[in-house]
């Protein structure tokens, strides 16, 4: 829990002058009127959450006929059980699978972004900023064009329902590349790579022990988006992948959401696994989000 | 990348461009291969050795009778797949694959779909396969005329029939007692019903008419004998809005406007089964297999339903519409056709298989044997007690064998689906999804590039 | 209009930070081995791919015999393009989502900007937990959200609407006039945490002797954030916009999932739903083709919206 705790929220720079300008020019008002507002949207946010967990506890039956926002008899362990059970157990590594395409994605990902953008940061060569450009049109091509003409190029080489059909695609982030581009060009200063190169340092001794520390805010942020972007993908897979073992837990859901007229107990088990897949994603967040509030701000362009 | 860019190299790339179509075509016409359609009447031979089967299917516990094929036939084993529903993703994953060229040797697919799948080259003739134009009398007449696409075997066998979905109508008997209501014999009945059962219960209705349900209404218009489609030579005759269409779609846009069926549920939906549960919907025309989704999702009427013959236009008479069954077919690139013709007749006339795909997965058999399984023939406990199964087995009989599904089923099913949710939101009627639909059904054939019948 | 001009709209401190004249002559080999690394993967998963659909669009069926015939492809030029954009049903889907934008997004970035405002403020309390609160929506995958959505707004099952018929009626939230504010509210719900983060991390990034000073002048917190704290956020809340606007043109995951309990929402919704139907039903041509207009569109107006937005900012 000290992750939780240990993140003060604000400004970086100069706690102390922080506690002492929240004296007393707040008034009491003004305080109960900001954190209200706060409040009821967070309860907005939470809402459907609740909603989730509420309706993981419950039957089939109750989950229709009791009244959504309040718990009924307890079947959360029962769910939970057929929840593994099921189809011999296929949620586990369904969840595995996730956490292999997400994880190992998106941190394959995020060094290759940092190695582009800083190499776009701290390099002068012909064509950079054009190379630049097409990686900013990169984040602007629509993820779902991408899924059809994907599936018939793996299919031309026979590598769909693979494990690389799904992993590959994943780790190419335009977006890391533009965050990286603008985080190295201004948090690694060229003095240091300059003394680095007087000292003889080669150029990836350099890059591999300076500027990837500096950077590490930077890509600790890629990798959070890069990996719930991979998490969330759903398309992707669902074109390239026809044996259930390879799912990501997403499309496994789908797919027992869809059957749900021919196995109505599906229904429950899809929403408990939906709670169930949503708690590593709140973890990864809590893990990485000491890393994570320096890195957003640079890559959130400063003018 | 700049789109303001200098006129010359704008007029040099559509210099190039126009040049391409050349290329093109002449890289086609070198490719093309001469042999007929795919398939074809080829040989079907047996393979040597061992051989290895895959097969996608949806049919819940479908497993145990592979198993027991498995067991019996060392030499050709099968592994199976469960996949979403058809519509769901799995068709989408067929004819992905297809493409891919790693389809598995058997596929489910529902009568609808073959047409689609055939069109793709998705399917083998099995025609010429040992004991496949035998097994024509071991299966009710018109699932054969639907795997031969009508012709009698003329054209090809494309698939084995698998499960079927004779029509009927399923009815809340408490609540009819409770008004005085008789089972409607004739859809004029159904709606003087529907009217006395508003009557007395304002917030009852007597159906729920779905959008997403679009196979459902096709299923009322096969009772009708409103085929959708027709083939005359090498043309298609699409005949979505037939006169007798029309007859059915006015029918429900009555029922619709005079608010007599809900139009707020969806097939197959949560809200559906609550309201089944609190008794706002009081019938469902439904097929045989709807029977567990009364039983498995409202549990609360337990007892409650009853099953009666579907309604008819003209007073005597005993047609029957069909709604969903599927097909066992061998896909295109299949190596083992020979061997994946021998499972897929096994799986759907062996009375053991017949009779562990009706207990696990609730498939009402399109084998005419299948319909004289021990289990169709009990009281059905959930029912009150009826054997309902009777009621489905004559529905079978009289299912019209003269109803063709087109070969772009999914868009017709869409463009109807839209039209209905026009209508039901209030934008036109069920005639004019009906006219859209057909319109631009036969827009879509073009676009295949077929020819259509004026 | 070049693609550069947004590198430079979007990513102003490069120019400025760029690495200054230096002797590189030796490191040639550098820059290469560090991009090629994303360069081919980026190249043979995302430009092959995008060359291809655009290919595929240029292509049409035709068959010969029967009434089902033998397929070849064959060249057919800007046919598909054609078919496209003199298609109603996909004209309506592009003014769908047109319409959501210029309500949601607006919206969306207001309340996302509000948020982010209060939580760097002094004034809030609680920080910490909100600002977990409110990610929580976007760590929970669309096909989830969309389906949770829909159980919340129908009105058989929904306890939110049982609540609210108790004190009034409430709106019917799947009807066809609601629909569209229905997904607008999803997208809403998913995303306002997310671009709250990356505003509210722009503010991190400024030093706090800035406010300190402000405040120093007796200048109040609103005060504060409307002069120094949004024209500081104006390049953050470009990049959120320009990532509303890709995710606006391509909504699909939660009109198809409302589909199947709504008759509101047809199967050319909105501009992917219909890409996604010609697809399934075996016309990859025009999907294609609709893909490619939906990309350019895209293009269009991202490219639009910045330099209207840079524009003002220059005046």
């Amino acid at each position: 829990m000290s992750l939780l705790t240990d993140t003060a929220g604000a400004h970086a720079p100069a706690p102390a002058s922080k506690t002492a300008s929240r004296g007393p020019r707040e008034s009491r008002l003004s305080v109960a009127v900001a954190t209200g507002f706060l409040a009821v949207i967070a309860v907005y946010m939470l809402l459907p959450v609740f909603w989730l967990i509420v309706s993981a506890t419950k039957s089939q039956g109750d989950l229709v006929d009791t009244f959504g926002l309040w718990f009924s008899d307890m079947h959360l362990i029962d769910n939970l059980r057929a929840l593994f059970a099921k189809q011999d157990g296929v949620f586990v590594p369904w969840l595995l699978n996730s956490l292999l395409y997400a994880g190992a994605g998106a941190a394959v990902g995020t060094l290759l972004s940092a190695m582009a953008g800083y190499a776009l940061a701290k390099y002068r060569f012909r064509g950079r900023e054009f190379l630049f450009s097409v990686v900013l049109g990169g984040v602007l091509v629509p993820a779902t064009a991408l899924a059809l003409p994907l599936f018939l190029l793996f299919a031309k080489v026979g590598a769909t329902n693979t494990f690389w059909a799904v992993f590959l695609p994943s780790i190419v982030s335009p977006f890391g590349v533009y965050l990286s581009r603008i985080f190295a060009a201004a948090s690694v200063p060229d003095e240091l790579l300059e003394a680095a190169r007087i000292d003889g340092s080669g150029e990836l001794r350099t890059f591999f022990t300076m500027a990837v520390r500096l950077m590490s805010p930077a890509m600790v942020t890629i990798f959070l988006f890069q990996f719930v972007v991979i998490w969330n993908n759903f398309l992707l897979p669902l074109v390239m992948l026809q044996d259930d073992r390879l799912y990501p837990v997403t499309l496994g859901l789908f797919t027992w959401q869809s059957q749900v007229s021919r196995d109505p107990s599906l229904q429950i088990l899809s929403l408990t696994g939906s709670l169930v897949s949503v708690v590593p994603i709140v973890i990864t967040f809590l893990v990485l989000q000491r890393y994570w509030k320096a890195g957003l701000a640079a890559g959130a362009v400063k003018s | 990348m700049s789109l303001r860019t200098q006129r010359p190299a704008l007029r040099r790339a559509l210099v190039a461009l126009a040049a391409l179509p050349l290329l093109a075509t002449a890289a086609c016409g070198g490719s093309g291969t001469e042999d007929g359609a795919s398939g074809g009447q080829g040989a079907c031979e047996k393979s040597e050795g061992k051989v290895e089967l895959t097969y996608w299917s949806w049919i819940p516990g479908v497993e145990k009778a592979v198993a027991e094929w498995n067991r019996q036939n060392p030499d050709i084993q099968v592994s199976v797949k469960s996949t979403p529903n058809g519509n769901a993703g799995t068709y989408q994953n067929m004819s992905n694959a297809l493409k891919a060229g790693n389809a598995p040797d058997l596929g489910q697919i529902e009568y609808d779909s073959l047409a689609s799948f055939r069109l793709q080259e998705g399917l083998t003739d099995i025609a010429s396969c040992a004991g496949v134009k035998e097994a024509e009398d071991d299966f009710v007449k018109w699932t054969w005329s639907q795997v031969t696409f009508g012709s009698g075997g003329e054209d090809g066998v494309w698939a084995v029939p698998q499960d079927t979905g004779p029509m009927a109508l399923f009815y809340r008997k408490d609540l009819f007692e409770k008004h005085g209501i008789s089972v409607p014999k004739t859809w004029e009945e159904y709606y003087e019903a529907a009217k006395k059962l508003k009557k007395a219960d304002s917030k009852a209705y007597m159906t729920h008419f779905s959008q997403t349900d679009p196979n459902w209404f096709s299923g009322l218009l096969w009772q009708k004998g409103a085929s959708m489609f027709g083939q005359d030579g090498d043309t298609w005759k699409v005949d979505v809005d037939s006169p007798a269409a029309g007859e059915v779609a006015d029918y429900w846009q009555k029922m619709i406007d005079e608010k007599l069926v809900a139009t707020d549920l969806q097939g197959f939906s949560p809200a559906l089964y609550k309201a089944w549960n609190q008794g706002e919907v009081a019938t469902w025309v439904s097929a045989a297999w709807g029977y567990s989704t009364i039983r498995d999702n409202a549990k609360a009427t337990s007892d409650k339903w009853g099953v009666a013959p579907m309604p008819q236009w003209s007073a005597g008479d005993n047609a029957a519409g069909n709604w969903g069954g599927s097909t066992t077919a061998v896909l295109g690139k299949s190596e083992h056709p020979y061997e994946a013709a021998q499972f897929a007749l096994w799986l759907n006339t062996d009375p053991k298989a017949l009779e562990i795909l009706n207990r696990e997965g609730g498939l009402y058999p399109a084998a005419t044997e299948g319909l004289e399984l021990e289990a169709l023939k009990q009281p059905v406990e959930f029912y009150d007690g009826q054997k309902i199964f009777d009621v489905f087995a004559d529905s079978s009989k009289n299912v019209t064998t003269d109803w063709t599904f087109g070969p772009t089923m999914t868009d017709t099913y869409r463009f109807l689906g839209d039209g209905i949710s026009g209508a039901l939101g209030g934008k036109g009627t069920l005639g004019d999804a009906l006219t859209q639909a057909d319109a631009k059904t036969v827009e879509s054939l073009e676009k295949q590039s077929l020819e259509v019948a004026k | 209009m070049t693609v550069d001009r947004t590198a430079a709209a979007a990513a102003p401190p490069v120019k400025n930070t760029a690495a200054p004249a230096a002797p590189r002559r030796r490191r040639n080999w550098a820059p290469a081995f560090f991009l090629l690394p994303f360069f081919i993967p980026f190249i043979l998963f995302t430009l092959v791919p995008v060359g291809y659909a655009f290919y595929q669009s240029l292509l049409k069926t035709e068959r010969t015999g029967g009434t089902f015939g033998r397929k070849t492809t064959v060249f057919a030029g800007f046919e598909q393009y054609k078919e496209v954009l003199g298609d109603p049903e996909f004209l309506g889907s592009v003014g769908r989502v047109v319409l959501f934008g210029l309500v949601q997004i607006p919206l969306m970035l207001l309340l996302a900007l509000t948020l982010a405002l209060l939580l760097d403020s002094t004034v809030a309390r609680l920080k910490r937990f909100f600002r977990i609160a409110y990610f929580v929506p976007y760590g929970i995958p669309g096909v989830i959200a969309a389906l949770m959505w829909a159980f919340l707004y129908d009105p058989r099952l929904s306890p939110v609407v049982e609540l609210l018929d108790q004190v009034g009626s409430a709106p019917d939230f799947l009807g066809s006039s609601m629909m569209l504010w229905s997904i607008g509210n999803i997208v809403t719900w998913t995303y306002t945490g997310y671009n709250m983060l990356i505003i509210y991390a722009a503010l991190q990034a400024v030093p706090g002797d800035i406010y300190e000073a402000a405040r120093m002048d007796g200048a109040s917190e609103a005060k504060i954030a409307w002069r120094i704290k949004i024209p500081i956020l104006r390049p953050a809340l470009m990049l959120t916009g320009v990532f509303s606007i890709i995710g606006t043109l391509q909504l699909f995951t939660e009109p198809q999932v409302l589909r199947s309990i709504s008759t509101s929402v047809t199967s050319t919704y909105t501009p992917n739903l219909a890409a996604y139907s010609l697809a399934s039903s075996d016309n990859y041509s025009e999907a294609a083709a609709m893909s490619v207009t939906l990309a350019l569109a895209t293009f269009v107006l991202s490219f639009g919206f910045l330099k209207f937005t840079g524009r003002k900012a220059e005046s």
